[in-house]
């Protein structure tokens, strides 16, 4: 059988990624509704698309640490 | 930075281009100091903090050096982003009381923002905030003003609010307000600080790989020969990712700011 290398903490860190990834997609694809649907509102929906990922962007970021420190 | 990276596991210490380094840390670690002045050393990283200062104190003294009836193209520049700043971030997220909180917010606005072009200015190709004490020094500013803030407006009910909010069941309350303890006072400068250092040093990475390996592809001429030509898609897509690098340098300037504002908002009006 061949030897599989590398760190489990990149496993752990692509785990991590996928919550996040799923996330932002709703938030962004959300607020381009948003947008769409009244283009009025486009600078109040993009404030809070930003405001959005920045949380949603925290669970991968602390994979992302936890990589490094494993 | 005369050793370029390349993915490959086994190096030639002999042909010292192709060689990885030992440790990622080397592509954002400066340890030798430049010169000394006294007991501090200046490392590159210290350099480069004071030449972001200065370029940010110029631009603004430049901007406003003088009252003009009619500014010129480069005031009206500077005055946009003040004005961006103040009203749309400061004013936009705080409140009408967000105007005190403009000067700090600009400040890390600009900082951040010349730090982060440092990543794609050629000849210094290093973004000051890929070194993790620099996003945690802005970070702690942050979280000092908004705890302080939040302690001053709401004395002691800042934190009995955060610990045992009111809004929640009592049977889930206790849970929710270690939650949010720990969310407020440790994982906000945190995430604050790793968002900005992460982005930074994934495009740092990204950068210095396809742009290295095109140009190490382009050298090897001579040993690889029209093999070399593999060279040329990645220094092309090393070159969009510069283009992009460029949006994610203003784009994280921008995010830290107004998460800064964010956090500083609950502190002034706390919504339990």
């Amino acid at each position: 059988m061949e030897e599989i290398k590398g760190a489990i903490a990149l496993i752990g860190y692509g785990l991590a990624a996928i919550g996040p990834g799923i996330g932002i997609g709703i938030v962004v694809g959300n607020a381009i509704q948003a947008m769409a649907r009244q283009p009025e509102a486009a600078n109040m929906a993009r404030t809070t698309m930003f405001l959005g990922i920045a949380f949603t962007e925290a669970l991968a970021l602390i994979g992302f640490v936890l990589f490094f420190i494993a | 930075m005369d050793v370029l990276i390349l993915a490959s596991e086994s190096c030639d210490p002999a042909t010292e281009i192709i060689c990885a380094p030992e440790n990622v840390i080397e592509l954002f670690e400066f340890s030798v100091p430049l010169f000394s002045i006294g007991p501090l050393d200046f490392t590159r990283t210290v350099v480069l903090t004071f030449l972001a200062m200065f370029i940010v104190i110029g631009l603004l003294y430049m901007g406003f050096r003088e009252r003009r009836v009619v500014p010129t193209k480069f005031g009206v520049a500077m005055e946009s982003v003040v004005s961006f700043v103040r009203d749309d971030l400061a004013k936009g997220t705080i409140g009408p009381d967000g105007a005190r909180y403009a000067p700090y917010l600009l400040s890390i606005f600009m900082f951040i923002l010349v730090a982060n072009l440092f990543e794609l200015t050629p000849g210094i190709n290093f973004p000051l905030t890929s070194r993790m004490a620099i996003p945690l020094m802005l970070a702690i500013f942050t979280w000092l003003i908004f705890v302080i803030v939040g302690f001053s407006k709401n004395g002691l009910h800042y934190l009995f609010d955060i610990v045992w909010p009111k809004s929640v069941p009592l049977a889930l309350r206790w849970l929710v307000g270690l939650i949010e303890l720990v969310s407020v006072f440790v994982l906000r400068p945190l995430t604050l600080a790793v968002r900005l250092f992460a982005n930074l040093v994934a495009g740092h990475l990204m950068l210095t790989l396809l742009l290295g390996s095109g140009w190490i592809f382009f050298a090897a001429v001579g040993d690889i020969g029209a093999r070399s030509i593999i060279g040329i898609p990645w220094f092309l897509f090393g070159l969009g990712i510069f283009v992009f690098e460029f949006v994610v340098a203003v784009l994280q300037a921008y995010i830290f700011t107004l998460l800064s504002a964010v956090y500083i908002q609950t502190s002034v009006q706390p919504e339990h």
